[in-house]
């Protein structure tokens, strides 16, 4: 039967991020950033890299804390939980691409200021048609210059370096690419997510040295960083649906209306437990697939697919159900509920919907359609 | 990580018990069992099902965490949940005294006096005494408390008097655990007493009724005048509606104790697939289709969802901020589930669908129609969907009652 990994360790480490990002990162001071040109704090940025959770899985001898990927699920339910602006997530599926495909010169050169927080890495793999996985790679490099776009690139506007993959003579591989390069544009998209800025990366005949490419070809690198990604997303995502559970939960047992509070109807009430139902089980799947993804269990990839179909769907739910249930109030920017709203949708898409994910489980269990 | 057992005894244990069932698993008993012990319709059911409980008994699997002076083994927490799991994987029936298995008996040994555990223990492990449940009344299903089912002091007696209904296994039932109201001008909670209540004693008369899927099993209960002993009680009287609580958290599966389930198929999804795969649909096989793919791979994520629920309920950490919403999720979200599962089952296989028991043509002898049929037993049964609900918004997520 089944085994979770959930020790000591864990507990101390989400009682010390659940309180240092309510402190820290709480919903008055992501209602600030969410108007700032910047949109996220550079003063926070060095507190995280001094706590160690900017390079928690990036291995000691680079720098990071070598800590398990249980303990970043539970970092990341914690920082979405307070919609932390600044760019964790990114920063720690940056860290993963390098140390599974860089060489180990271009991981002694990032990873350590990575997790000292002096060097912003984003991965840029969105291309214009949406397409986000390695066979969709249209940007191409020849004679050593790289011409493309990607779009939806989380922290674009103040990234140092994208990680992006190329193609070249029939192959997908990975190149670092320098923000500040000859031919590179960035333009920041107008998201409706203000609490994760993201942008378009164009780049036009960039000089990108061999030095520059990743040794391992980007599919094998996706195929690791996929599950991972939607593991530590949905991880992100069920401690956003939990914050707004406890936000809707804690209105509807207040607001009186018809001389009662309004919880005690039904009508509120069960869609909630609805809710409810729906983030524990997506935590479950969580929890299942992070330990999964540490014992490079074979089911690791089904679970953490399963995690980002159902925390998709769920923080989704949850989000409506929460501007319902608020009422007028939940309809208006006065109401903290639009911003998690807004990053339950920004989320939805990343690294495959719930119809993606459900499509890649049918093949996997019936075997693939003709 | 929970449980008593280390991963190498947990290893032996299920290695001895799938060579026991190799040689001592019952064949084909020639008639159709039902599928739950909600169903137990006839005598040769009934008779069958008795005799296996009583070879897994014999055999040392019934029980084995109780104290070994109630007739239990005294084994560590986890090893029947081990015992449990393999008897489900190999399709092996159920244990027909599941209502004393799971509910009367964990609650006999937490509220029981010596002498009870002594007297209805061990029978109970063995099947040599079946138990039944007398909660509901016609005009108290949901509204339990109101029950009226009156229980009156006589002397060293009290007698019964009352109609109780939805009464799985009442027909077979040597004892049933019975609530009745022993003080009339008490507030309605306060008022009501639990009994263990013999049922073959005059003033007590079983009717059978037919459930949806045309199978027996159910009954209600007249009772008239019913005499029992004053040591049938109990607890304490008034102390009815904490004990009825308790035994409704067993038999949702939200308190740990069981003496052994009759735990369903593991694997509900992929019998499902298996049983799809030879059926077409528009002309083309079923599991071609898109949208029945996108709704197979929904129903494979639930059902994940739901099996990893299990272990991490038993991790502190890990529920520490809902402690009671995994326990009190599982019977309804598990019910649901299985309604949902088996009513898609059927709606697969289109036109065969609504064939039923015994026409030759049904795929997997109507099983999937009759499971889908009984689910509701089960949606209603012991707290509906509905209730249950208002307990987890009451209990779970702090709203006021709807009451």
């Amino acid at each position: 039967m089944a085994t979770l990994h959930y020790d000591e360790e864990h507990v101390l480490l989400r009682e010390q991020a659940r309180r240092w990002f309510a402190e820290r990162s709480p919903i008055a001071a992501v209602r600030r950033l969410s108007d700032d040109s910047r949109g996220d704090d550079p003063q926070l940025w060095r507190e995280l890299a001094q706590l160690g959770w900017l390079g928690l899985v990036v291995p000691e001898a680079h720098g990071g804390s070598g800590l398990g990927f249980t303990h970043l699920a539970v970092l990341l339910e914690e920082a979405g939980r307070q919609l932390l602006p600044s760019p964790l997530l990114p920063t720690a599926l940056a860290a993963l691409v390098i140390e599974r495909g860089g060489s180990d010169a271009q991981r002694a050169r990032l990873l350590p200021r990575m997790a000292a927080g002096e060097l912003l890495v984003s991965l840029a793999q969105v291309e214009p048609d949406g397409g986000w996985q390695a066979q969709d790679t249209r940007t191409v490099r020849a004679q050593g210059r790289l011409s493309g776009e990607k779009h939806h690139v989380w922290a674009a506007p103040t990234a140092a370096l994208f990680i992006v993959p190329f193609r070249q003579d029939g192959t997908v591989r990975l190149a670092v690419v320098d923000a500040r390069a000859e031919g590179v544009t960035v333009v920041p998209e107008h998201g409706l997510d203000r609490t994760r800025r993201s942008g378009r990366l164009v780049m036009q005949n960039v000089a990108v040295a061999d030095d520059a490419i990743f040794p391992i070809a980007a599919e094998d690198v996706f195929a690791h960083l996929l599950p991972r990604a939607c593991a530590a997303l949905a991880a992100e995502m069920a401690g956003g649906a939990d914050a707004l559970l406890a936000m809707t939960a804690a209105y509807a047992a207040t607001r009186v209306q018809f001389g009662r509070p309004i919880g005690s109807f039904q009508a509120i009430k069960h869609p909630l437990v609805n809710v409810l139902i729906a983030l524990e089980h997506g935590r479950s799947l969580v929890y299942a697939a992070a330990t999964a993804l540490d014992a490079e269990a074979p089911d690791a990839e089904l679970l953490a697919r399963m995690a980002k179909a159902q925390l998709s769907e769920t923080y989704m739910f949850a989000a409506a159900r929460a501007v319902q249930s608020h009422g007028g109030f939940g309809f208006t920017v006065d109401c903290d509920v639009h911003f998690y709203f807004k990053r339950a949708y920004s989320s939805r898409p990343a690294f495959g919907d719930a119809m993606h994910h459900r499509r890649w489980i049918a093949d996997r269990l019936i075997a693939p359609a003709p | 990580m929970g449980g008593g057992d280390s991963d190498i005894d947990a290893g032996r244990r299920r290695a001895e018990l799938q060579a026991w069932l190799a040689a001592n698993a019952p064949g084909d008993p020639g008639f159709m069992l039902p599928q739950s012990m909600l169903a137990v319709a006839t005598r040769e059911q009934f008779d069958f099902l008795r005799a296996w409980q009583r070879r897994v008994y014999d055999a040392g699997y019934v029980g084995v965490e109780w104290p070994r002076e109630y007739g239990g083994r005294g084994l560590p927490a986890g090893t029947q949940r081990i015992i449990d799991q393999e008897l489900a994987r190999a399709g092996v029936p159920f244990m027909v005294n599941a209502i004393g298995l799971s509910w009367a008996g964990p609650v006999i040994l937490r509220f029981g006096s010596e002498a009870q555990k002594r007297r209805f223990l061990p029978p109970l492990l063995r099947a040599d005494e079946i138990w039944c449940q007398g909660f509901s009344e016609p005009e108290a299903g949901s509204d339990l408390a109101s029950l009226r089912t009156r229980a009156r002091r006589d002397g060293d007696d009290y007698v019964i008097d009352g109609h109780k209904v939805w009464t799985t296994l009442a027909h077979f039932a040597d004892y049933m655990i019975l609530l009745a109201r022993t003080d009339p001008q008490a507030e309605k909670h306060a008022g009501i007493s639990y009994f263990l209540m013999p049922m073959k004693v005059p003033g007590v008369t079983v009717q059978p009724l037919i459930k949806m899927t045309g199978e027996g099993g159910f009954n209600q209960e007249i009772l008239s005048n019913v005499r029992i002993p004053r040591d049938a009680l109990l607890g304490q009287e008034g102390q009815g509606w904490e004990i009825a609580v308790a035994t409704l958290s067993f038999e949702r599966g939200a308190s740990e104790g069981s003496a052994g389930s009759s735990a369903g198929v593991e694997d509900a999804v992929g019998s499902l697939i298996a049983m799809a795969r030879n059926l077409r649909r528009d002309g083309n096989p079923v599991l071609h289709d898109p949208v029945v793919r996108d709704r197979l791979a929904a129903l494979a994520i639930e059902e994940c969802a739901i099996k990893w629920s299990v272990p991490r309920s038993r991790i502190a950490g890990l529920t520490h901020d809902r402690p009671l919403a995994l326990p009190l999720m599982r019977k309804l979200v598990s019910s649901e589930f299985n309604q949902r599962l088996s009513d898609f089952a059927c709606e697969l296989q289109g036109y065969a669908g609504a064939l039923w028991l015994e026409d030759p043509a049904a795929i997997d002898n109507a099983e999937w129609q009759r499971t889908f049929l009984n689910s509701f037993g089960v949606t209603i049964g012991g707290g509906t969907s509905e209730i249950l609900r208002n307990i987890l918004g009451e209990r779970v997520l702090g709203l006021p009652k709807s009451r």
